[in-house]
């Protein structure tokens, strides 16, 4: 084959080996360094003036006129969105280094809708009549087990037992407190990595059996800022919240919807609670369910108390969300008539467009021309024919008329050729 | 209709390609019929619901039938039936590389106390770095979809493997820590990575080998030659051999087919 005689005989095998040294050598050179740290050398620069949890590096997120939009302990990429407590959207436009600049797109028309919709809405929720709605309940977990809260843990990861889990056990508690059932799975997944989710998927769908109306994961942030999150809110020291949605999730535009609803819920009932909403790179296990949330609980220089503030202002507005008011006769926000079921038609007119459509694509590419693609496609009837019809009758009769079913061309079959095949199989960049 | 995960979108897909017949050379090189691929994917689904404890094992360890066993006796199944000493080295170092790049990416790479909250390099979830990073290692070694399958899958194994050794060598690690291998049945990261790596192989060697102009034909042995027009492409009446081949007629035949192209 043309293509492969490019990369010479052998190629396969030699690039197979390159890369396993590669990643051995990658192994060693990153598992030498202190803390994994990826910023080691600013980490040894300022070892000696900054305390340990303040090395982490983070990214700025500013508007185009140099105003500071957000700061999160994460790269962004762009086309990463930021949704504001007020409901503007800013999409990333450039990044450079630890810098973004984001441009303002408009304000949110579903943020606003769902503005005034909670604004007009004033539940009282009942313990007893909430029991009989949502037998599933809520679903909580974290994916990262070992995060702490500086100023009150010590240290800002505690290795299987962070001071998260208190954080989780508060918005537990306050729902178990309302008569909600919560499954709350401890399970732990360290190491502190991304393959963390991974392992937390099992968990995730674990909890799902159980059938739940929500499923949170929560987490706090790492930037060194404790101020960016903290704020006085109803005369209280909170840390406030991020909602992250992960945008290469298939049925993002659910999980979008569920997050957008939260925020704006939450944030009526405790002013901004809620900082923002971002859309970033990732799934976070949220295409298992549209109600799949990931929170960060303030950053792991809040304190612990800010932070668990800060989460039951949050947990208050889960009642009224999903759906686990006693109101009868609640009035539905628009497009709320299902929880977050806004986005399933939407991903299965996806699925079925890009099934087709892939499908024709992968059809002539393997056909080679437009005349066999036309002719592999008119043959679909006899195909299913073959799966499910009555093939094996059509083709005695087939076979009784006197046609070969196997040999087009002569030779094609012969022990010769296939023995010729075997011999050479091994040798595929000879292409 | 409101619960789409990503895992049973590619179930779906996978099972319209093989329904409609699309699926047919990978399935070929994947040595199933198409009643064996459907069985398997039920299998996967049903087995979901399984989880097998673990109970001589340090932790609480468990393996799922569908998101585990399955997936990975397929992978064995393919390396029995492999026809050389050189596809087996392939696969299994595929599923080495695999497993060393995805350890460095997702574990190294992005990872650190303050890290958030998937790691500051995380352009990709991990549920996508298994696969591509399976079919992407088995076609640079072995253009093959076979490999590709047995890297991801075994990869991901690798790496839940690799993560136990850890964990039992952390003083710290509470008894209670589950380790559930395949935990998440048909959503799980081995079931994903071993169908979207061969769709991988599939879209990148097959699309690649089509656009280059098909197998070389100067020089070679002629056997070889007619051997490599197999399956037959662009014939008339193709499809009614295609049909005779998968339903058991001429079965020798049809093996002997399998081994022209990529594989």
């Amino acid at each position: 084959m043309v293509g492969r005689n490019r990369f010479g005989k052998g190629f396969g095998l030699l690039g197979g080996i390159l890369a396993v040294l590669f990643g051995v050598a990658l192994l060693f050179v990153i598992r030498s360094q202190p803390g994994q740290q990826p910023v080691p050398v600013m980490a040894e620069v300022h070892e000696n003036i900054t305390p340990d949890h303040l090395v982490g590096k983070f990214t700025t997120i500013m508007d185009e006129q140099g105003n500071m939009l957000s700061m999160m302990a994460r790269t962004v990429f762009v086309g990463d969105e930021l949704y504001t407590c007020e409901g503007r959207i800013y999409r990333m436009e450039k990044v450079e280094g630890d810098q973004a600049e984001a441009k303002f797109v408009g304000m949110d028309p579903q943020i606003v809708s769902y503005q005034d919709f909670y604004a007009g809405e004033n539940m009282p929720v009942l313990a007893s009549e909430v029991a009989q709605q949502g037998k599933g309940g809520l679903a909580v977990y974290h994916t990262h087990t070992d995060e702490s809260y500086v100023p009150s843990d010590g240290t800002e990861s505690i290795p299987f037992k962070g001071g998260i889990y208190q954080i989780g056990k508060i918005m537990v508690d306050k729902l178990r407190g309302k008569g909600i059932n919560v499954h709350y799975d401890e399970t732990p997944h360290d190491p502190h990595d991304n393959n963390a989710y991974t392992r937390s998927r099992r968990t995730a769908a674990g909890l799902l059996q159980n059938k739940p109306a929500a499923i949170f994961d929560i987490h706090r942030d790492g930037v060194p800022d404790p101020n960016y999150y903290r704020a006085t809110i109803d005369g209280k020291n909170v840390a406030r919240l991020r909602l992250v949605v992960g945008r290469e999730n298939p049925g993002m535009s659910a999980n979008m919807d569920f997050a957008r609803r939260m925020m704006t819920a939450a944030n009526n009932l405790h002013s901004n609670v809620v900082k923002e909403i971002f859309v970033g790179k990732g799934d976070y296990n949220q295409d298992l369910t549209p109600t799949a949330l990931l929170i960060e609980a303030g950053t792991h220089t809040n304190t612990k108390e800010e932070a668990a503030q800060g989460v039951a202002m949050f947990t208050e507005a889960m009642p009224t969300v999903l759906g686990l008011t006693a109101t009868p006769a609640a009035p539905q926000a628009p497009g709320a008539e299902r929880t977050a079921g806004g986005g399933a038609w939407k991903a299965l007119g996806w699925i079925l467009g890009v099934t087709i459509i892939g499908g024709l694509g992968f059809l002539l590419v393997n056909s080679g021309n437009w005349e066999s693609f036309k002719s592999r496609l008119s043959g679909f009837g006899k195909e299913f024919a073959g799966f499910m019809g009555p093939g094996q009758a059509l083709r005695k009769i087939y076979r009784k008329q006197g046609g070969s079913l196997t040999e087009k061309e002569p030779g094609i079959n012969s022990p010769d050729a296939n023995s010729k095949l075997k011999d050479e199989k091994d040798n595929p960049t000879k292409d | 209709m409101e619960r789409f995960p990503v895992g049973i979108i590619i179930l779906i897909v996978v099972s319209i390609l093989i329904y409609l017949g699309l699926a047919h050379r990978a399935l070929d090189r994947m040595r199933l019929s198409d009643r064996g691929a459907l069985v398997v994917i039920a299998a996967i689904i049903l087995g979901s619901f399984i989880n097998i404890p673990l109970g001589f094992l340090p932790f609480t360890t468990s393996v799922n039938v569908g998101g585990a066993l399955v997936p990975i006796g397929l992978a064995i199944y393919l390396l029995l039936r492999a026809g050389t000493a050189k596809e087996w080295i392939r696969a299994l170092a595929g599923a080495a590389i695999t497993a060393v790049a995805v350890y460095v990416v997702g574990s190294l790479i992005n990872t650190g106390t303050t890290m958030e909250p998937a790691g500051r390099f995380a352009f990709i979830d991990a549920i996508y770095l298994y696969p591509l990073a399976g079919g992407i290692v088995a076609y640079l070694i072995g253009r093959s979809r076979r490999a590709a399958f047995i890297a991801a899958t075994l990869g991901v194994l690798l790496v839940d493997i690799f993560h136990y050794v850890w964990l039992l060598g952390q003083p710290g690690a509470p008894q209670n820590y589950a380790v559930a291998i395949g935990g998440a049945g048909a959503f799980d990261t081995i079931v994903l990575a071993g169908i979207v790596a061969i769709l991988l192989a599939e879209l990148i060697g097959e699309s690649l080998e089509r656009f280059a102009g098909g197998p070389k034909i100067e020089g070679r042995p002629p056997e070889l030659i007619k051997a490599l027009k197999k399956p037959e492409l662009n014939r008339p009446g193709e499809q009614d051999q295609k049909s005779a081949g998968r339903n058991g007629i001429k079965d020798d035949e049809k093996k002997a087919g399998e081994l022209g192209g990529q594989e």
